[in-house]
């Protein structure tokens, strides 16, 4: 997979490609970022559910970094300081937007609706997408983060700025509640 | 129904949420990076993007601080002239016309303003011990230094006595100008920073512009226009003056104040005058 091949970057590439990045050398950022993009690019992809979207917000994530990485203090590694950019930038563009949410509905209104559909859209799939779109904000980036795009409990809460118990918490949350909302499907992971 | 096989199903089904392209579409993304960066605000490492300068804005403050400083300097030159009457010399000059300038050296009935290049007679050289000679001590030398400084109190017997002045009509209107200078001055600095909005300051600013155009006028008429130097600085003054005034006048455009611009530059309005008006005035000392 991909995403191992930054993980094994080792401080000391992170800091000497950082401080060429400061020094201006072209070449260090392009580097910067062929390291990082993909990661970024997925999570935003999985969160906002729209490649332009995607796009604009790995794009808004780069140039943020770039203007930034002057300021970082190494106090995190830099893939958990570029996915917090990533992070923060993404979310608050779907707030912003909402163009993606508009399926987005209280936690409570999911399960009715997912109930009162199950005759109408029985395939799983969707379901799923739907429940995992009602989950609110917090719970739905620990589900998709960690779930479905892998990262870490350690990940996460640095990249959200949440401790790590508050991770696994929203984490154990989300699945709660998908649970009950895919009940009707409950033969499937049954069997 | 375990919680296992549970997370299991659900990490399995969810795979194909919101499921991202195979290919990440790296280039397009780097070359609108790119573009953005180059369009937008330069980037500035060592935290936050490059803002803007904050623009200074001149208000009404600054224009009163210019009226204030004129309104020293006239104030100061009155002082000192008092203070120069009430000495013990009866020679001295009996009247505020004839009341040396501050920064002017008076020489042989000749004033000479720093800044100007008449070259003081020789008669007024500092080694002369001669006490009726008429030169400026060192309470009346100038400020902004040069070589028509009058006497050097170290090496003047005469430094402990006041000054022994001849009165010269001369020194009269070379106080006029150089205040007249210095509220000019300070003027197109105030309408240089003026908002165009505030019609308040716009009619201060004419108002202020208009005495000065009249005084200018005088003063080409004065001995003081005879000067070769100052006249034609006098004769551009005179121009701006009039095009502030008419700019400021209800159903002026806007490219009236380019054209104002345009003659300042042209004609080095701004820098001629803080060249002809002496340190001192110019603190309104």
């Amino acid at each position: 997979m991909q995403l191992v091949a930054y993980e094994s970057r080792s401080s000391v590439n992170d800091t000497q490609l950082i401080t060429r990045v400061v020094a201006g050398d072209a070449a260090a950022e392009r580097e910067l970022y062929e390291t990082y993009v993909d990661r970024i690019y997925r999570l935003a992809f999985r969160l906002a559910g729209d490649d332009e979207l995607a796009r604009d917000f790995t794009q808004a994530t780069f140039i943020r970094a770039f203007e930034k990485i002057g300021s970082f203090r190494g106090e995190s590694s830099l893939s958990t300081w570029l996915h917090s950019i990533g992070l923060s930038v993404t979310l608050n563009g779907l707030r912003k937007t909402k163009r993606i949410r508009g399926r987005e509905s209280p936690i409570e209104e999911g399960i009715s609706v997912g109930f009162a559909r199950e005759e109408a859209e029985p395939d799983l799939k969707e379901r799923l997408a739907r429940a995992i779109d009602s989950l609110s904000e917090k719970y739905r980036t620990v589900f998709v983060m960690h779930d479905v795009e892998g990262y870490t409990h350690d990940e996460i809460s640095e990249a959200m700025g949440i401790p790590v118990g508050t991770s696994k918490s929203h984490l154990f949350q989300a699945r709660s509640k998908l649970r009950v909302m895919l009940a009707d499907f409950a033969p499937e992971w049954v069997s | 129904m375990t919680e296992e096989n549970f997370e299991k199903f659900l990490k399995k089904t969810a795979q194909g949420y919101n499921a991202p392209p195979v290919r990440v579409p790296r280039e397009e993304m780097w070359a609108a990076i790119q573009a953005k960066r180059a369009a937008g605000p330069r980037v500035v490492y060592g935290g936050g993007s490059a803002s803007p300068a904050p623009v200074r804005r001149f208000g009404s403050k600054v224009w009163l601080g210019a009226a204030a400083a004129a309104m020293l300097l006239v104030a100061t030159g009155v002082g000192i002239g008092r203070w120069t009457a009430s000495g013990p010399t009866p020679r001295m000059a009996a009247s505020r016309n004839d009341l040396p300038v501050p920064g002017v050296t008076i020489s042989g009935g000749q004033a000479t303003a720093p800044g100007t290049s008449s070259p003081a007679p020789a008669s007024t050289s500092t080694s002369n011990p001669e006490p009726n000679r008429n030169v400026a001590t060192g309470r009346n030398q100038t400020r902004a230094g040069g070589s028509n400084v009058a006497s050097n109190p170290t090496t003047n017997p005469d430094r402990a006595q006041p000054a022994r002045l001849t009165p010269s009509p001369t020194s009269a209107y070379q106080l006029t100008a150089m205040q007249n200078l210095s509220e000019a001055e300070a003027l197109l600095t105030s309408f240089r920073s003026r908002s165009s909005a505030d019609q308040q300051m716009d009619a201060q600013l004419g108002t202020w512009a208009r005495q000065l155009l009249t005084n200018t006028r005088l003063l080409l008429d004065s001995p003081v226009g005879d000067d070769p130097q100052r006249r034609p600085l006098l004769q551009d003054l005179e121009l701006v003056l009039v095009q502030i005034v008419q700019q400021l006048s209800p159903g002026s455009t806007p490219q009236d104040r380019e054209l104002i611009e345009k003659t300042m530059q042209d004609n080095h309005v701004m820098t001629r005058l803080r060249t002809a008006i002496p340190a001192g005035a110019q603190r309104g000392s």
